[in-house]
């Protein structure tokens, strides 16, 4: 039983709990959704950047008829956040795009989910570090702009301000990272590992 | 009913056998099974186009089917554990029962102790698939898939002795 004839004998005579599939059955398959990891994470950058692109513009059409003055800075403000997220998801869809299961082997496969996979999570790991204080700055701005240069420069001036903001920037931005990290391990980091065990098996 | 949709469907009426044993290989869970079949049949759908018959039909497929269930599928659950099939193992062994279903099953649960690769080589190997073949579906030489078929043969032995 144990030589190779032997067990293509009783794997070929034997399919226990094998239903075949009608045609309409398949015929549905082909309607459904995609639930391997990639075509997830296109359709939820693909959500993402659908409704960045309707809340810009929405914003630019409104921001247009306002007159200059705070609430124009403002909009303005958020308009160019959302033009620098237009371009993080648009950055995410190449990466991801980059993977094709059809015309690769399954090393192949495997070596570019992996880099794939690895360069995706660092850039979402690399924009949150960058976009955080792009938001205390803007912050910042706001404040100003509510304030006016004065009152703003004298608040900014006492060494309390500065130190609770100083404190407030660090604790936000480290916890923000952690919890990045946290969640993106969390979501992907088992898997990825598994991939990256699987490369090593297949160059061991 | 477009003509490319018909075409696909009898192709994976014909060879859903092939996609259903790699689902069983890699899934233990009756309802995640169905969606690893559904996830096959639809990236085979998308690469569809694509498939100029340069390829065996069946080696395309194992391509596809492969990649999908052990890197682009990701599961949700766990839900067999290594204690449940031994439990599948021992009770097959103290019956002792030898007749072809008995033995398939046992020879499943021999394929699953395997690594998802060693898995996937001995299912084609099992489907007479030629070495050659194999070599290019996996991306290793033809010389390291005769060795690690020794390797997996080895250790079938052993599970199933």
């Amino acid at each position: 039983m144990m030589e190779l004839d032997d067990l293509k004998y009783i794997w070929k005579n034997n399919e226990p709990g094998f239903q075949p599939k009608g045609e309409s059955e398949i015929a549905l398959m082909l309607k459904g959704k995609s639930k391997s990891l990639v075509d997830k994470l296109m359709r939820s950058v693909w959500l993402e950047l659908t409704l960045t692109l309707a809340s810009g513009i929405t914003l630019l059409v409104y921001a247009l008829t306002l007159p200059s003055g705070a609430l124009k800075w403002t909009s303005s403000a958020i308009l160019f956040i959302l033009v620098v997220y237009t371009v993080y998801y648009v950055k995410k869809l190449m990466l991801l795009k980059r993977f094709d299961l059809a015309n690769e082997n399954l090393r192949a496969t495997l070596e570019t989910l992996v880099a794939s996979l690895t360069s995706y999570l660092s850039f979402y790991k690399r924009s949150y570090t960058i976009l955080y204080p792009v938001y205390f700055v803007l912050g910042l701005l706001f404040s100003f702009l509510d304030r006016g240069t004065t009152e703003f420069l004298e608040a900014l001036s006492r060494p309390r301000t500065i130190v609770v903001l100083l404190s407030v920037a660090t604790i936000f931005y480290a916890g923000t990272i952690w919890f990045v990290r946290w969640m993106l391990r969390k979501l992907y980091g088992n898997h990825l590992d598994k991939l990256k065990a699987l490369v090593n098996d297949l160059h061991g | 009913m477009i003509k490319e949709e018909k075409n696909f469907i009898n192709l994976i009426n014909e060879h859903q056998g092939l996609i259903h044993k790699i689902c069983i290989m890699y899934e233990n869970d009756p309802d995640v099974r169905n969606d690893l079949f559904q996830e096959i049949v639809l990236q085979l759908w998308k690469s569809f186009p694509t498939f100029r018959g340069e390829a065996k039909i069946t080696t395309w497929m194992y391509r596809i089917a492969l990649n999908t269930a052990i890197s682009g599928f990701r599961k949700q659950t766990r839900h067999v554990k290594t204690e449940d099939l031994q439990e599948v193992h021992f009770n097959i062994s103290d019956y002792g029962i030898d007749d072809l279903e008995e033995n398939f099953q046992k020879l499943q649960w021999a394929i699953r102790q395997l690594s998802e690769i060693e898995r996937a080589m001995i299912m084609m190997a099992l489907e007479e698939v030629p070495y050659e073949d194999i070599a290019e579906t996996i991306g290793i030489t033809q010389n390291n898939v005769r060795v690690r078929m020794n390797r997996i043969r080895e250790k079938l032995r052993k599970l199933m002795s």
